[in-house]
């Protein structure tokens, strides 16, 4: 996270424009368009880390959920132009705010997915998976490799 | 008919032949290489077995009268069981493609249809514990992941994943898994090419994610966790032919892991021309094989 400081400064320098942005469908120009992709790498990475988590989270919390090096007050930034948008939700917890996702049509999109999933071999493999099938063997060397990381 | 024709056929089981090594060898970038050489293989072929079909008129009443007519010796260039065994291969061959072609249109509109139940954002997350992570390509594209992926990993882990889907979607690799499949379909001996190109195309991913997040090892560590993380359900024992093709091209998730504990991929340019150099010959043994064809029907209308 080389970049990490310029996206600071950027998030923090732009929170204003940010609630008045264009919605997404429409491609923002070229010259702020590392800047824009940067933030919304961002905030999947907290929308990530709350989905993740077993209950509500502060700031405070997210911020270490995400891990690297980011400033707190990115992540609060972040944390509320979610919440602008409807991707995550917040409870008052004393004079903070804990947050957690807005879970769309949860039990729909899980059936569906699990209908998915269930289709037969053509289908699957048109699917792109991020990791695919483990041999018995493999999983032992994978678990290997592991162990000795850590 | 000369040989010509046959030959695409042979220099597609060549190309097949070759792509494990290959794979081995060629930067991850360069899966579109083995695209195009797949794709003027299996159009050579094709185009070999429209014409190999094509002499199947010779034995038709209406070009035999014509010949008797003009008092032309008819010969039959191929055995007419080639010709109906070739007729039989491209009607397959088009009904594969047209198999290929809609069940992709189906599944990622079931893709985009879970990801919008899930809401907008590029990020979709659905609640199943089973470790799954898609990259569901359209405008704009989006990330679907199941919330067992995420608990399975920890922040930079997460972080790895989305970089990896990303890429996918910035570098369209959708659209260069479908032309290799398209390819496959019209002609399965470049079956393995496929594998080939998707393997080439997750690691591709991984490098990139790689770069994103500045360690390969954290990339290798994400990907052995979500792998183990399936369990049994990411294993796909029901599926055999399924498990060979992978077994054939060495491209499971243990390869690529190995692939990022090693020095990152130092590109052979010669690896990529000499693929390429395959795909151009078939074509000129197809371009050939029509000149030989169209000698043979000159009689028919010599202006």
């Amino acid at each position: 996270m080389g970049s990490c400081g310029a996206q600071v400064v950027d998030l923090t320098s732009q929170d204003q424009q940010a609630r008045v942005e264009q919605p997404p469908e429409q491609r923002p120009p070229r010259g702020r368009m590392a800047a824009r992709r940067a933030a919304g790498e961002l905030e999947a990475e907290v929308l990530a880390a709350l989905w993740a988590a077993d209950g509500p989270l502060t700031t405070a919390h997210v911020r270490r959920a995400v891990g690297g090096d980011l400033a707190y007050n990115t992540v609060q930034t972040i944390l509320v132009r979610l919440y602008d948008k409807g991707l995550i939700d917040r409870v008052a917890e004393g004079r903070r705010h804990e947050y957690f996702p807005v879970k769309g049509a949860e039990e729909l999109a899980a059936e569906q997915m699990q209908a998915l999933l269930s289709r037969g071999r053509d289908r699957q493999a048109v699917l792109q998976r991020f990791a695919t099938s483990l041999s018995v063997e493999d999983a032992r060397m994978l678990r290997a490799i592991l162990r000795r990381r850590s | 008919m000369t040989i010509s024709v046959y030959l695409p056929a042979a220099l597609s089981l060549l190309l097949a032949a070759i792509s494990r090594i290959v794979v081995a060898r060629i930067a991850p970038t360069r899966a579109v290489v083995f695209v195009i050489a797949a794709m003027l293989c299996a159009a050579a072929a094709t185009w070999g077995l429209v014409l190999l079909a094509a002499t199947l008129l010779g034995d038709t009443t209406l070009v035999a009268d014509e010949a008797l007519e003009r008092g032309v010796q008819l010969q039959d260039p191929v055995p007419t069981l080639i010709g109906v065994t070739a007729m039989i291969a491209l009607i397959f061959g088009i009904v594969r493609v047209a198999r290929v072609l809609t069940v992709r249109r189906a599944m990622n509109r079931e893709l985009r249809a879970v990801c919008g139940a899930c809401g907008g954002g590029e990020l979709a997350v659905v609640s199943l514990d089973a470790p799954h992570a898609f990259a569901v390509p359209g405008r704009p594209g989006r990330i679907l992941v199941t919330r067992g992926m995420l608990t399975a990993l920890d922040g930079d882990e997460r972080r790895v994943v989305l970089a990896h889907e990303r890429a996918h979607l910035q570098g369209r690799h959708h659209r260069l898994r479908a032309a290799a499949e398209v390819c496959a379909a019209l002609n399965p001996m470049l079956i393995p090419v496929r594998e080939a190109v998707a393997y080439l195309v997750e690691r591709s991913a991984d490098e990139h994610a790689a770069t994103v997040t500045g360690s390969r090892a954290l990339v290798a560590r994400a990907l052995a966790k979500a792998a183990l993380a399936g369990g049994s359900s990411n294993r796909m024992p029901a599926w055999p032919a399924a498990s060979m093709a992978l077994r054939f091209t060495g491209c499971g998730v243990s390869a690529r892991v190995a692939a990022l504990r090693c020095d990152p991929p130092r590109p052979e340019p010669l690896v990529p021309s000499s693929v390429l150099a395959l795909g151009v010959a078939t074509t000129i043994a197809a371009v050939q094989a029509t000149i030989a064809f169209y000698q043979l029907i000159y009689w028919l209308w010599p202006n």
